[in-house]
């Protein structure tokens, strides 16, 4: 059984416009989206601001009910059976809001840990394990006003894991964190995979989705453009790999050798000085480079340069022209 | 002649700005609200505890008391709002990098305040007349028109003061409240001056409303224009200093601010 | 209920009391409203009643301490979700697998229990300018008044918070909700000296039979039947408003799932 099911949820936003004349705009935020997470994996939701991901992620944590379409988490509907569904997961929106301001961090958490039904004894020894686990031992004491931004996403995702929910649900945890801070939580978001959670993780940075999911949904004015894994997506960009070799002099014929290899989609020469550069498109990418230096046969060759496509480069290219 | 022009338009801006900003916050209903039905309450609960105390007779003492305490109201919670408002808003460094003339400003915050107010109490007499039977046969319309204008311009005076002393502090909705409700423990809207100690009929006594609301009560009774001046001329002065007072502070804040560069960091 | 989850919800009243005391207990507004104005309308209500002569003390404490417990019903437990709202922690409170009303009903016992100490107030407020302690005439009858007001207080608010998020402009109305209930529950003067036709508004409301208990209690007099008849009808009222309760959060949570209003400021 798949831990979520979604199948073609659509979200739709009613707003009114001015005062003495009201005016109804429609925005659909989610449209027709549909996905499965398998259990223990990490998927992500990647896309612009604005996508529909946070829309998403909220009727999935029964926040929010969707205007068409169903959702299942771990086989409960998302609106109907959202009591079911709410102690077995855990969420986090981040953000400078969201817990106590007067409290302290570690009394955030007992209040958490009090509504999400923990043991009083178990709470008394997961929190300071949270707070450890998430850098936050020694600032426990101070009041949540004083955190800075970083601090604050830290805490959030502490009190986010007090009750040990199977199902985690973060909407784009590493935002506002500097490289570090983001580094370290990507990591407390790995071994928190590795103990067999299922997460689902709405991010804009495409390394951070290139780096930690197994699997990306890219989502776009709410409609999934592309669901494959990171190296899948980049495939679809392969072409966009260029094989750069510099070579002094190669004569036509070798050019025509080159061009009409199977691996080759196109060649072109770029003449710089006393060399020549080759530029060459390959769907294989840098595995092409030993059958090409077999192919100059003994030709010198300088340096070889390969630019392999990124993730960013599919996210461009699959949301880009979409504007 | 056009520095006269351009003052003028000044206050008139002021003033235009700190109606609008009153609306901002309070939708038609709630304006409603306030101005009708908040002014009813307050007449009708102390009233009828006064009935409660010192018999039917005296209602009008308190009807009174309690409707020309309402210029309060635009006073406190208008004015000085309007300035403070300045301040969340962050329009406090444009306002006084300026050239413009700092008194038309500051008295334009408090002009159309002037005008709620004294509608404020208008409201409250007619409350009064319709529901507990309050008397103004004997009234010299003039004359208390003339005491509703002064003591909603001297409750406005204490505004602006407050105002720019929101500037300062953080907790202003605090002390907006206290001061409220003081006023009307001080100024003889529900206790007779004779009957509080000393101390306190001293304090009353450096406050706007104190001399208002005699002087109404003794309009309403039948007194004339001439035997209330004294006190009109007492509320009047307060009045003054008060406007005075605050411009200081107004005046000696943006001073303060702009030699220590806190303009903005308020 | 089973006791195991009784047990846990009462954890989270008792973490929703502790919360509630310790984030509020110093803000301005709140320490106005518990503390600063029923301690004005005490003095006032002390200097008018004095020409009435007799033992009004302990009347005019009471009375205030109501004036006190309504504003602050009014003010601070009706916003009590809309507040978690502002906060930012409503969308984390809906997604709880605790339910909703057990949280308000922890945050607005705290409130009660701070505008009772306006009460204590006012009572060393009196005693001060009298110089001699003033005496609740029936003690132990007072005590259980005393525990029917909260509890229909308390009900009370677990109305007004979700009607609040409901219809936001109902709160516009906040102000004029305030003096009228001081006035139709007698809390500073016998409801006689209204007009006849507000009596039967007076019996609908629970704080008018709090105040009839409370202040037949205190200033002396009550017969137990009196008394319990007030207990009796503060108890119905409970009864009504926690299944009503029920209903408007249910159907609160559900109008904010539907319009996305949870994470709104």
């Amino acid at each position: 059984m798949n831990t979520i099911e979604v199948r073609h949820l659509r979200r739709v936003y009613r707003t009114t416009i001015g005062v003495l004349r009201r005016q109804t705009k429609e925005v659909v935020a989610v449209d027709d989206i549909s996905f499965d997470v398998r259990p223990g994996e990490l998927f992500g939701l990647l896309g612009p601001n604005g996508a529909g991901k946070t829309t998403t992620v909220k009727m999935l944590t029964t926040l929010l009910i969707p205007t068409d379409g169903t959702a299942r988490v771990l086989g409960y509907d998302v609106v109907k059976q959202a009591e079911a569904i709410r102690p077995r997961i855990g969420f986090i929106f981040g953000g400078e809001r969201g817990l106590y301001w007067r409290l302290s961090g570690i009394d955030n958490l007992r209040y958490f840990a009090s509504l999400y039904h923990v043991d009083p004894a178990v709470a008394r020894e997961r929190i300071p394990y949270l707070l450890e686990l998430v850098g936050l031992a020694d600032r426990g004491q101070e009041k949540f006003e004083g955190y800075s931004r970083g601090m604050k996403q830290r805490l959030h995702i502490a009190r986010t894991l007090l009750h040990d929910p199977e199902v985690l649900f973060l909407d784009e945890p590493t935002i506002g964190l500097d490289p570090v801070g983001a580094r370290e939580l990507r990591l407390v978001i790995r071994n928190l995979q590795a103990e067999n959670k299922t997460i689902l993780l709405t991010t804009h940075y495409m390394f951070e989705a290139d780096a930690l999911c197994q699997r990306i949904a890219v989502i776009d004015h709410g409609r999934i453009v592309a669901l494959d894994t990171p190296e899948g997506l980049k495939h679809h960009v392969q072409d966009l790999s260029v094989i750069e070799l510099e070579v002094f002099g190669v004569p036509p014929e070798v050019l025509d050798r080159l061009r009409a290899l199977s691996f080759v989609d196109t060649l072109s020469v770029e003449n710089r000085e006393q060399k020549q550069a080759l530029l060459i498109h390959s769907p294989r990418g840098s595995e092409a480079v030993p059958d090409l230096l077999a192919a100059l046969n003994g030709l010198r060759v300088g340096r070889v340069l390969v630019r392999e496509p990124t993730l960013e480069d599919a996210y461009v290219r699959l949301v880009g022209g979409r504007a | 002649m056009r520095k006269l022009w351009l003052n003028l338009r000044l206050f008139l801006q002021g003033a235009i700005l700190s109606y609008i900003a009153l609306f901002r916050w309070l939708r038609p209903s709630a304006y409603l609200a306030s101005k009708v039905f908040m002014p009813l309450n307050q007449i009708l609960f102390f009233t009828f505890l006064g009935i409660y105390a010192t018999g039917r007779d005296n209602a009008s003492f308190y009807v009174i008391g309690n409707a020309v305490q309402m210029a309060a109201v635009s006073g406190i919670y208008g004015v000085t709002m309007s300035i403070g408002g300045d301040r969340w808003d962050g329009t406090l460094p444009y306002l006084f990098g300026t050239p413009a003339n700092r008194m038309a400003m500051f008295l334009g915050r408090a002009f159309f305040h002037v005008l709620d107010g004294m509608l404020g109490v208008v409201l409250g007499l007619m409350w009064g007349v319709v529901l507990l039977g309050l008397d103004l046969s004997q009234t010299d319309p003039l004359a208390l028109g003339l005491t509703v204008l002064l003591t909603t311009v001297s409750t406005s005076g204490l505004g602006l003061l407050m105002g720019c002393l929101s500037l300062i502090t953080l907790n202003m909705m605090f002390v907006n409240n206290t001061v409220y409700f003081l006023l009307l423990v001080f100024c003889g809207a529900n206790v007779p001056l004779a009957a509080l100690p000393g101390w306190m009929r001293a304090v009353s006594r450096f406050l706007p409303l104190t001399r208002g609301i005699a002087a109404a009560r003794q309009i309403i009774a039948g007194a004339s224009l001439a035997e209330v001046a004294p006190l009109l001329a007492g509320e009047l002065l307060i009045g003054l200093v008060y406007i005075l007072l605050g411009y200081s502070l107004f005046r000696w804040f943006e001073f303060q601010a702009k030699r220590r560069g806190t303009l903005e960091a308020i | 209920m089973r006791s195991g989850e009784l047990r846990k919800y009462g954890r989270v009243v008792a973490a929703a009391f502790e919360m509630s005391l310790r984030q509020m207990a110093l803000d301005g507004f709140i320490l106005f409203t518990v503390l600063v104005q029923p301690l004005i309308i005490a003095l006032m209500a002390l200097w008018m009643l004095r020409e009435r002569g007799g033992d009004y003390a302990i009347f005019v404490v009471v009375g205030s301490g109501m004036t006190g417990l309504w504003s602050s019903l009014l003010f601070i437990s009706g916003n009590s979700i809309n507040w978690e709202r502002w906060t930012g922690t409503l969308e984390t409170l809906v997604g709880l697998p605790t339910p909703m009303p057990v949280i308000i009903f922890g945050k607005n016992l705290a409130n009660v229990a701070q505008s009772l100490s306006s009460m204590m107030a006012g009572y060393f407020l009196a005693a001060l300018l009298f110089g001699y302690p003033l005496r609740v005439e029936q003690p132990l009858l007072f005590l259980v008044s005393l525990a029917f007001t909260v509890v229909s207080f308390v009900s009370f608010g677990l109305i007004i918070a979700p009607v609040f998020v409901i219809n936001p402009g109902v709160q516009g109305w906040q102000n004029a909700m305030e003096f009228p209930v001081y006035m139709l529950s007698g809390f500073l003067f016998p409801i006689a000296l209204l007009p006849g036709w507000t009596t039967p508004l007076s019996y609908l409301l629970a704080p008018y039979w709090a105040a009839r208990a409370l202040h037949a209690t205190s200033s002396g007099g009550a017969t137990l039947a009196e008394v319990a008849f007030c207990w009796a009808m503060m108890l119905l009222f409970s009864l009504v408003y926690l299944f009503v309760s029920s209903r408007l959060f249910r159907l609160m949570i559900r109008k904010a799932r539907a319009d996305a209003t949870l994470g709104m400021q």
